[in-house]
């Protein structure tokens, strides 16, 4: 009887906690093991891992949707609380990291206030984390240090009882209603270098976003505000178009966003004595495109990602299934007659090089292309057909 | 027969063109040191929280340790090893070792601080810190330099004693009290023997452990686990040298008779000392592979070769030489450059081969830390030269037979 | 010639060698505290977040009474152009170095007392005047120091500085661990005014621990090096950063503690006293053999 009510008292409990914990749970697809590292986790033993992040589904939240102000009351002792323009710094952070740029890991669910997981005590037990005040002033400080170069309390804060602490109040109600102007793409920009070979370096922005389909991410993974805000610097985006800018930077920051591409290229690619032209096919690759390929897009040939991979100039290495019989000879143009349909490729194009002239001297011997043709000039060519190649 | 010789105090005119220049010397020192007590060590000094010791430590406390070492040496030869032969010369050379001896004390007490705390060592111990072994070590040793050297001075009172005035009465019991002493010092004088010697050893050792400690602040043509050892074998192989060095200078000084008798024998001793100590120094080098730093030309390499190669090798072969060592003027030469070898070994241990870190000017010597260093060797100088001349210290020819007496520092005849 | 039998001079040998001895085997009284507390306390300085404020160098001054400008003449940032070291005059400074990563954000590094494990200043003082305490704080004693500086010749951090312009009661100054402050449950001032956090203060294992995790978990931003974790056998300070610890200038430093050297050198020498002692009956000895050999040759 006894051990009845224990094992009744024990399954109450353990539904009871169950439920109650799946209720505080964010509702999303996450997998019990993305948190918890025991296969049954209880109140008194969560076995929680340190810092699922990576592994964590973000939920997109876009910055219009976000709080417009959140005032920062919980340690001001000197200052008045901090009005934080919430809104316009989410979209700040919209072109570079995301909600996860502040929130760490926590942008899945309802979004926990920083105070839950740092403490508001600088003495404490648990030092892994940083306490309120340090997490919140190394989300703050880390960019407006980027920019201002200084560490100014005064940008944020209000000192206690000042006039200061008006107009304060004042610049952060105009903030409400701001929001950042979208960003405008340069087209070109054109750097001026040290180096002597080759002293300009033409960027076409447009190009690696629409040619290439780089994404904004692949290059301004470390760029910030200091980007368009430096206080010190003109930046290259407020230069007038084709003008060479020059940026203070070391070396290897200056190519790291190129390296993840053109680690293998010649300097010369991109290191000129003159401005360069736009990007063109059979300059940059010695391969002219043809009127079929001009208007692939290059993942079409080069591979799925933007870092994009090599080929070779034989057709059939990408048109693996050019054989006899599966290949609409029309949509070059030429109708092949009866007599040339069941003729092997190689017959006529030498070595399957089809940027080659055809050759007929293997089975004429008073014959020549394109004095004779082995069928008929057609003239349109159809995108339907065009499908079918691949 | 053999000669036979006798300390006696030398009769000659105190003051003369070289002492004046000597005793303006000091003045100007004691005026420097006057303004260490007033203004403090950073207003006479070029000493800062990079460079901590300077030239106060290097030269008079380091160098001036190592150079009395004479007295331990001739000690050790004279009365544990009972070589009676060179009796004539364990006096001076005890007196120079107290002279210098107490100099480092001064050097020390002006170089600290807190002058006022100098006592502290004595009752507040730290078992693991060489300066305070060194501390205690020169203290007690100095205290038996000065009671190896009280038989002199009963020699000199006992039967002369001449007070005058109010204090007649106490010609009779001083005297008294002095003849007592001398006895009760006969009786023990060989305990302080053996315990300056070890003292001695232990303390000159521990002043190459002093800047071990240091570690990489150390440049590592100095930096060596060994340099304990190579600092006791420089202080000893520096020891008779420094004696032929005093001997001959004040036989100059005085227009005495060099005692070449003593001194080359004494000469031909340096030699085989000289050469183990260059062994360790050189085995040392080649062992940590230190070479690779004499191949830069900076101020240490060139420092380090010419305190070799001046200091040690040069002298080592001329004390080989015969004619060198019958020679008053060359064996003068060769001791002069062993004594500028220990003393070069010594600044450069101290002062040179210190490589801080963090520097923001290197450390030269200003004109106050010079003054004082100078001011304090001619007080020294003086002082020896006010001993001898009123102390039976040097050894003069004797007209009456006198046996060689066992202790010649405890000076009467029984 | 003394009428000293051979006997007596034995005896008074054995006396002397024991008075000698007995005296010095006396264990000192006034050695000075050297504690290596388990759970002694440390601070994890994180270079890659310090802003460089310079708050904490108003805040040690303040907590230390020292004369100091007012807080807000600290945000000047001129003075990183060169070298600042700490002094006489300032426990802590801090540096600014170049950034590899971002030469938007500048490496700021933090300088003062590493506290160390083993420190050389609590071996080499003359008068024990340093002490390791349980905190693992390193402190001065102004009651015993004499003004020898032979603890800036030990330290290998160059931290301790004397005050030259003093005449009388010149005084050895350097960061103390804020001894006073953390004796009543109150943090280090350098500490607790960090906006950011950079100082971390925490017992050394869990801050060991936490620089492993913050390395581990940033394998790029960190350089895999806790400088202080073995540096001179181990500090209570601690710090990570983002590029090689030389170009921050810290010192090149192996894993043996500073004083590891000279007190095994000192120890050996004054093994239970026997060297000196030995040497000591060794010369008595050959004393007396040369003197009966003198005597016989009469």
């Amino acid at each position: 009887m006894k051990k009845l009510i224990i094992i009744l008292i024990g399954l109450s409990t353990l539904c009871f906690s169950q439920k109650k914990i799946s209720k505080s749970h964010p509702e999303t697809n996450l997998t019990c093991k993305t948190c918890h590292s025991c296969e049954v986790p209880t109140r008194q033993d969560p076995c929680l891992n340190a810092c699922p992040r990576a592994s964590m589904v973000t939920v997109y939240q876009s910055a219009e949707q976000t709080k417009n102000v959140v005032t920062l009351g919980d340690i001001s002792k000197k200052y008045e609380p901090v009005i934080f323009q919430h809104r316009i710094h989410a979209e700040m952070a919209e072109m570079s990291g995301g909600c996860a740029t502040c929130h760490h890991y926590n942008t899945s669910g309802p979004i926990q206030p920083c105070k839950n997981c740092h403490l508001l005590n600088r003495k404490r037990d648990d030092i892994s984390k940083p306490d309120l005040e340090a997490a919140y002033h190394r989300q703050c400080i880390t960019c407006h240090r980027e920019w201002s170069h200084q560490n100014s309390c005064v940008s944020c804060h209000a000192l206690k009882n000042t006039t200061q602490t008006a107009s304060q109040l004042k610049a952060a109600q105009t903030l409400e209603t701001k929001t950042h102007p979208k960003l405008v793409e340069p087209k070109k920009l054109v750097f001026e270098t040290n180096d002597k070979d080759g002293r300009l370096v033409t960027f076409y922005h447009d190009e690696h976003i629409n040619i290439f389909g780089a994404k904004c991410i692949n290059c301004h993974q470390q760029q910030n505000c200091s980007m368009c805000h430096d206080k010190d610097k003109v930046s290259s985006i407020n230069s007038p178009e084709g003008m060479p800018v020059k940026i203070q930077k070391s070396k290897s920051e200056h190519h790291k966003p190129c390296f993840a591409c053109h680690q293998n290229d010649d300097c010369s690619l991109c290191h000129q004595q003159k401005i360069a032209g736009p990007f063109n096919h059979e300059i940059r690759t010695g391969w002219a495109l043809n009127r079929f390929h001009e208007k692939l897009s290059c993942t079409k040939c080069h591979g799925t990602t933007y870092k994009f991979v090599k080929l070779d100039n034989n057709c059939v290495s990408c048109h693996k299934d050019w054989k006899v019989g599966s290949f609409n000879h029309q949509i070059t143009g030429l109708k092949l007659d009866e007599n040339h349909v069941e003729v092997d490729c190689a017959d006529c194009h030498a070595n399957k090089d089809f940027s080659k002239t055809p050759v007929c001297t293997n089975c004429h011997d008073d014959k020549s292309f394109p004095k004779d043709r082995p069928g008929k000039l057609v003239s349109s060519v159809q995108t339907k057909t065009m499908k079918s190649v691949k | 027969m053999e000669l036979f010789t006798r300390p006696t105090a030398i009769n000659k005119k105190y003051f003369t063109p070289g002492v004046i220049i000597l005793i303006l010397l000091a003045l100007n020192g004691l005026g420097w040191l006057a303004a260490r007590f007033i203004f403090g060590i950073g207003a006479v000094t070029n000493l800062s929280n990079q460079y901590p010791w300077g030239i106060w430590i290097g030269i008079d406390v380091a160098a001036g340790v190592a150079l009395a070492a004479g007295g331990f040496t001739t000690a050790a030869l004279g009365h544990v090893m009972h070589r009676e032969y060179y009796h004539d010369v364990v006096r001076p050379a005890l007196l120079t070792a107290m002279l210098g001896y107490t100099f480092v004390a001064i050097g020390v007490f002006i170089d600290i601080g807190r002058w006022y705390y100098i006592w502290h060592p004595l009752i507040m111990w730290n078992g693991s810190s060489a300066l305070f072994e060194v501390g205690i070590c020169v203290m007690i040793y100095l205290t038996v330099l000065y009671i190896e050297f009280l038989p002199t001075v009963c020699e000199r009172f006992i039967g002369h004693m001449n007070l005058k005035g109010g204090l007649k009465f106490l010609n009779r019991p001083v005297e008294k009290l002095l003849i007592l002493l001398n006895r009760g010092l006969s009786k023990t004088m060989f305990i302080f023997i053996i315990a300056g010697v070890v003292l001695s050893t232990l303390h000159q050792s521990s002043l190459g452990t002093l800047m071990i400690i240091a570690g990489p602040k150390m440049h590592p043509l100095w930096q060596t686990p060994i340099l304990p050892l190579l600092f006791l074998l420089s202080a000893i192989s520096v020891g008779f040298p420094m004696v032929i060095f005093e001997s001959l200078i004040a036989a100059r000084s005085f227009g005495l008779k060099p005692e070449m008798r003593v001194l080359s024998r004494l000469g031909t001793m340096v030699a085989p000392i000289l050469g183990v100590y260059l062994a360790f120094k050189l085995g040392d080098m080649f062992i940590r592979e230190t070479f690779v730093y004499l191949t830069s030309f900076n101020l240490q390499s060139v420092m380090f070769v010419i305190e070799l190669l001046f200091g040690v090798i040069i002298p080592l072969r001329m004390f080989l030489s015969k004619a060198v060592l019958n020679s008053p003027l060359w064996l003068f030469i060769a001791s002069s450059l062993v004594v500028f070898g220990v003393f070069l070994n010594r600044l450069n241990n101290f002062v040179i081969a210190y490589n801080p870190p963090y520097k923001f000017a290197t450390y030269i010597p200003s004109i106050g830390e010079i003054s004082i260093t100078v001011g304090f060797i001619s007080l020294l100088v003086l002082a020896y030269r006010f001993i001898v001349m009123n102390f039976p210290v040097i050894s003069q020819p004797d007209k009456k037979y006198s046996p060689a007496t066992k202790f010649a520092i405890r000076g009467s005849e029984e | 010639m003394a009428k000293q039998n051979r006997r007596d001079f034995l005896k008074t040998a054995a006396v002397a060698g024991t008075a000698i001895s007995g005296l010095s085997i006396k264990p000192a009284k006034a050695a000075p505290k050297n504690i290596l507390s388990e759970d002694r306390m440390g601070v994890l300085v994180d270079t890659t977040v310090c802003i460089g404020c310079r708050n904490c160098e108003w805040a040690c001054k303040n907590a230390h009474n020292m004369p100091t400008q007012p807080q807000d003449k600290y945000s000047d940032r001129s003075v990183f152009k060169e070298m600042r070291r700490p002094d006489e005059n300032a426990f802590t400074v801090v540096n600014e170095y170049p950034n590899p990563q971002n030469s938007e954000i500048p490496t700021d590094v933090k300088v003062q007392c590493m506290h160390c494990d083993h420190p050389a200043c609590v071996s080499a003082c003359i008068v024990g005047a340093f002490s390791k305490h349980e905190s693992g704080a390193v402190t001065w004693d102004t009651t015993r120091c004499i003004g020898c500086r032979y603890c800036m010749v030990a330290c290998p951090f160059q931290v301790p500085a004397f005050q030259f312009d003093k005449a009388l009661n010149p005084q050895i100054k350097k960061c103390d661990f804020c001894y006073e402050r953390t004796k009543v449950g109150k943090l280090p001032a350098c500490v607790e005014i960090c906006p950011v956090e950079a100082l971390t203060y925490g017992s050394r294992i869990d801050l060991i621990r936490i620089a492993r995790d913050r390395i581990r978990r940033n394998p790029e931003k960190y350089v895999n090096h806790i400088f202080g974790e073995f540096e001179v056998g181990g500090t209570s300070w601690l710090y990570l950063a983002n590029q090689d610890f030389s170009k921050l200038q810290f010192p090149k430093l192996g894993e043996k503690p500073a004083p590891g050297v000279s007190e095994s050198i000192q120890h050996g020498i004054f093994a239970y006293f026997v060297p000196p002692v030995s040497l000591y009956a060794l010369l008595g000895g050959l004393m007396w053999i040369t003197k009966r050999k003198n005597e016989s040759e009469e």
